[in-house]
């Protein structure tokens, strides 16, 4: 199954100090030449990844395979420093990825706290995000849209609710760790996890058009269901011996609540199941604990950084 | 129908046959990594 890999962003930097500590570059350009040996497609730029200014990340990724990506931050004259997004095939689908940062303070107040390098400024995010998407589905006929939002949640939130022809939005800021898969008005808010602790997988399939249901909410009913039909048939084998009417009363009355709840059940997961000609994806992630082996030669790059015992470690 | 519309008319289907089938992929993704490069890092 074809796969690809995307950073929401806020990958480099610890903090916005961290410019101070003199293994913060190391550690950065590290991370992008792995980002770009392990195949990457695209990251977003987040206000973490700008702490040692625009012309380190372009340096560090000219000739890279990996993209970032900004619809929204312009130099002072209004020039885009990054592509807006980058499109790919992946097996039979075209996917278009988007990627959003935060934006500049609004001199007339607001609720922004960006803080961007002199010289960069974050555009109004919406109207970016909305321009892009337009763009990716009328010219390049995608048939994905990945919005990779390295914004503070609550813009997210608002992106998801609003962005019209985004299927995914994934969001880091804020470093909200993992987490379900949200339905928010168009879009589905995706969690990526954090500190490299672990990966989030979502199994995508595409046939026709349309929203996309979520897997696990169909697999979830239906499983509550089994366990509810299990209840039921304990409640009926009691029925079958029970002669004190008062308790065959309750069982009768618990007995209807269950068949309640399992009809109920069963509609969620009919509503929730792939049609035919549906959209689906199932988010689920995967853990990067001591029991996944580390690449020799690339713990041998990172002990360079952070000798085993030093401060980082 | 002769065997050669027959056989003609299977490959003009093949495509829909084939096309049935949902497109699948998985996206994997990372955030927030906050320049962590070691596991206890």
């Amino acid at each position: 199954m074809p796969v690809l890999a995307l950073d929401a962003g806020n990958a480099l930097f610890k903090s916005l100090a961290d410019g101070q500590d003199p293994t913060a570059k190391l550690r950065a350009g590290l991370l992008l030449e792995q980002m770009g040996a392990q195949g990457y497609t695209a990251m977003a730029v987040g206000q973490r990844d700008l702490v040692l200014g625009v012309d380190f990340l372009k340096k560090k990724t000219k000739g890279a395979k990996l993209s970032l990506v900004s619809a929204n931050l312009v130099d002072a004259k209004g020039q885009r420093l990054f592509p807006a997004s980058v499109v790919t095939t992946a097996g039979e689908l075209k996917v278009g990825i988007i990627g959003v940062s935060p934006a500049s303070p609004d001199p007339k107040g607001g609720d922004s706290a960006a803080f961007l390098p002199p010289g960069v400024q974050g555009q109004p995010v919406q109207p970016a995000v909305a321009a892009e998407v337009k763009r990716l589905r009328t010219t390049e006929k995608v048939d994905v849209v990945v919005l990779l939002a390295a914004v503070p949640y609550a813009e997210a939130v608002k992106l998801a609710q609003g962005a019209e022809g985004v299927d995914f939005v994934v969001q880091s800021h804020d470093g909200r760790g993992v987490g379900m898969a949200q339905r928010q008005g168009v879009s589905t808010l995706i969690p990526p996890g954090e500190r490299g602790r672990q990966v989030a997988k979502l199994e995508v399939s595409v046939e026709g058009t349309g929203p996309f249901s979520d897997q696990s909410e169909a697999n979830r009913a239906l499983e509550s269901q089994r366990m509810v039909e299990a209840n039921i048939t304990r409640v009926k084998e009691r029925l079958k011996t029970e002669k004190d009417e008062a308790t065959r009363r309750s069982l009768q009355e618990t007995l209807t609540s269950f068949e309640a709840r399992r009809d109920a059940l069963g509609r969620t997961a009919a509503t929730s199941a792939p049609a035919k000609e549906g959209r689906t994806f199932l988010l689920s992630y995967v853990q990067l604990g001591a029991d996944v082996a580390s690449d020799k030669a690339v713990q041998q790059q990172v002990e360079r950084v952070e000798p085993p015992g030093s401060a980082g470690h | 129908m002769s065997p050669r519309r027959l056989v003609a008319l299977a490959l003009l289907l093949l495509p829909l046959v084939a096309g049935a089938a949902p497109k699948k992929l998985v996206l994997l993704f990372t955030g927030d990594n906050g320049g962590e490069i070691a596991p206890c890092g």
